[in-house]
């Protein structure tokens, strides 16, 4: 199961040496239009990074394009995961290799219970660990527990997935499904974007929740706010496809300050 | 260039009216003599073009199987002991039919004055004609009058004896004020040569009636089936309808609902789930006649491989009808390559004072919700049948009665491969 890069690595290597994401060049194309122009990325383990940028600089593309969301055309690049041929992955297999996508979007889904869509979610991926299945009763505990921290009502979990949920509901229970599956790595595609001061700190909370050294978190986001609450080690720019400046959580506040136009010229220059 | 259908048309007219020409006048012979005036329906005809008609051309033979209540006693007899039939719902009094013919449980209809109306010969209208097929060869009738409350499942069962002959299960229903009737009707069993099975219903609902109707189609895929349904609620009567429908080579549903007193109204519920080269094929047509009537009609179809599906709502809200309410929602899900399912929502307002909405929509999975529930690592086929499963689930949640939906549930699985390994579904 395991790929051959993390065999020539060595078995003796510490793991947090090679980045648990690396995306190298990628170049895609959505609907005729060259999106992403050679991105580049190395995600470790225990990081949590930030990609800022103005709209339609490709930071939904990316997302998607990771998760493996169909109607995208690579054209060159790769994107390793744990060592593992990404874009070879089905959708499925990604996610149960332990890659989480917190939609930007959620949809609604009448007629597929919440609860239901966990348990299958959360027993697919435990079977991909080893793990034995768990069974009613722990699983009902164990969301419970998680849905309390994300204020989530128990009543939500027999609802249709996201169905007549706000938009902040949507969010958290994006969330609350992260926090079930504890992915290797979350990717939460503008997961603050339409929630309020309130909604956004419960958000933030889930998320840092989840922090720990074995876990990588990437969060792609416009503005800065949710960057108060989880604190980034990374923050990237990225404008027309690319990756134009790195640096600390610093520069999400200079970012903020001076707005995009500033990487944007720099990056023309 | 249609000559050839004309001919054919008019070969099978010949066939279905056989010894009818010249017989004796009675009930049976006008019936014969009303389709002979009406002819033998067409594909051209807008409210044929989606049934199988050729399907008639086909069969062996129009008459029911030979012998009458003591031959049938005896193969039920025969037959009862190797099948397994559905568990009946508890508190419920069963009757069972055996290719048209009551085999079990009693008929209950004083021939009362209340009753002439639903007894009387029915002049079936162009686009309900094969009803008439009933009223011409059936040698029985299912006949129901309930005062206060009841709970009555029928079986009409369709037997090998039917193999290439044809069965008439024929229902006639009067409710009195105020009665209240839940009935379950389930056409159920499978000749292994083709073979009609035509029925006809005639209901009557009386002022402040309540009935609730589930109609269950699990017939073989041998069977063609012709379906006629008519219906005329007095004031404040009600009549709630789920059909569930996964049997038959062919079927076709005709059905009129008259919602002819003040405040009467109409819900109407219908799964269907096609499959192979099924063709199923609703019309149903729904007259406002008096004030305050409602209307309430849903239909979820999913056609799988080469399957085709349609379903005809058409709702005519009279000037006599201010004050009514009409809601259509018609969805179908197309699921094989060449798959066809057809809608035609139709609202025919003659008043002012309506309030009436209808939707309308076939497409394929949404790809989006597929995309979904792969990225929460479901696979494939698993969400595939979600989805598909969740589309029903509108209707099928519906089902008050937990057994029922349950046999529902597992009928409408049992049409979708996918999503019997689905488990503990719901």
């Amino acid at each position: 199961m395991n790929s051959s890069a993390a065999d020539t690595a060595g078995s003796a290597a510490p793991p947090a040496k090679i980045p648990m994401l690396e995306v190298r060049d990628l170049q895609v194309r959505v609907g005729g239009q060259l999106v992403l122009q050679g991105l580049s990325l190395a995600v470790g383990a225990g990081e949590v990074h930030a990609i800022m940028g103005p709209n339609g600089s490709g930071k939904s593309t990316l997302a998607y394009v990771l998760a493996g969301r169909p109607g995208y055309e690579i054209l060159a690049g790769s994107a390793h995961f744990q060592g593992r041929d990404l874009l070879a992955l089905a959708p499925e297999e990604r996610a149960r290799a332990g890659l989480f996508l917190g939609f930007q979007y959620p949809v609604e889904i009448p007629g597929v219970n919440n609860a239901y869509l966990l348990k299958t979610a959360l027993n697919a991926a435990r079977r991909e660990r080893g793990l034995s299945e768990l069974d009613a009763f722990e699983f009902l505990s164990l969301v419970r527990s998680k849905s309390q921290l994300m204020q989530i009502d128990d009543s939500f979990l027999g609802r249709g997935v996201n169905e007549g949920f706000s938009g902040g509901e949507k969010k958290r229970n994006e969330i609350l499904q992260m926090l079930v599956l504890e992915p290797t790595l979350a990717l939460l595609d503008e997961t603050d974007s339409g929630l309020d001061i309130d909604a956004l700190k419960v958000v933030a909370n889930g998320v840092n929740s989840l922090r720990s050294a074995e876990r990588g978190i990437v969060l792609v986001t416009h503005y800065q706010r949710l960057l108060e609450h989880v604190v980034p080690d990374f923050v990237h720019v990225l404008c027309r496809g690319r990756i134009v400046r790195s640096g600390d959580r610093t520069l999400a506040v200079e970012l903020e300050r001076r707005g995009y136009d500033w990487v944007s010229e720099q990056a023309a220059a | 260039m249609n000559a050839p259908a004309t001919a054919l048309r008019q070969t099978v007219l010949d066939r279905v009216l056989g010894d009818f020409r010249g017989a004796m006048d009675s009930p049976q012979s006008r019936a014969a003599a009303r389709l002979a005036e009406l002819g033998w329906p067409s594909a051209r005809d807008e409210h044929w073009r989606y049934s199988n008609l050729r399907a008639f051309e086909q069969l062996q033979g129009f008459r029911p199987p030979a012998g009458g209540v003591p031959e049938a006693a005896a193969a039920w007899a025969a037959l009862r002991a190797q099948m397994a039939l559905p568990p009946a719902p508890p508190g419920f009094e069963r009757l069972i039919y055996l290719d048209g013919v009551r085999v079990e449980g009693q008929h209950r209809m004083q021939l009362s004055d209340d009753a002439a109306p639903l007894l009387a010969a029915h002049l079936w209208p162009a686009e309900q004609r094969l009803g008439l097929l009933c009223d011409m060869f059936a040698n029985d009738v299912a006949q129901l009058q309930v005062r206060g409350e009841a709970a009555i499942e029928i079986l009409f069962i369709s037997s090998q004896r039917s193999a290439g002959a044809a069965a008439y299960p024929r229902l006639q229903l009067l409710l009195e004020p105020g009665s209240r009737l839940t009935l379950i009707e389930r056409h159920l069993g499978a000749p292994d040569s083709s073979s009609l099975v035509a029925c006809n219903l005639k209901i009557e609902l009386a002022r402040d009636a309540m009935l609730n109707h589930y109609r269950l189609q699990q017939y073989g895929r041998h069977c063609l089936f012709a379906d006629t349904l008519s219906a005329r609620l007095a004031q404040r009567s009600r009549y709630t309808v789920h059909c569930v429908a996964v049997g038959a080579g062919s079927a076709r549903t005709s059905a009129h609902v008259q919602l002819s007193g003040r405040g009467a109204a109409v819900v109407w519920r219908a799964i269907a789930v096609g499959r192979g080269e099924q063709v199923h094929d609703v019309a149903l047509k729904v007259d406002h006649n008096a004030p305050d009537t409602q209307t309430d009609e849903m239909f979820r179809g999913i056609a799988g491989e080469r399957a085709r599906l349609a379903f005809s709502g058409h709702i005519q809200i009279e000037a006599s009808a201010p004050g009514s309410q009409a809601q259509q929602s018609l969805r179908g899900l197309i699921d094989g390559g060449t798959a066809e399912i057809d809608l035609r929502p139709r609202l025919e307002i003659l008043t002012d004072e309506v309030r009436a909405a209808h939707g309308a929509t076939t497409g394929r999975l949404d790809e989006d919700l597929l995309f979904y529930l792969l990225a929460r690592g479901i696979d494939r086929q698993s969400a595939r049948a979600l989805l598909k499963w969740a589309f029903l689930g509108d209707v099928l949640r519906e089902i008050e009665l937990p057994s029922l939906r349950v046999e529902a549930e597992r009928l409408a699985a049992e049409q979708l491969p996918d999503v019997t390994g689905l488990g503990d579904l719901l």
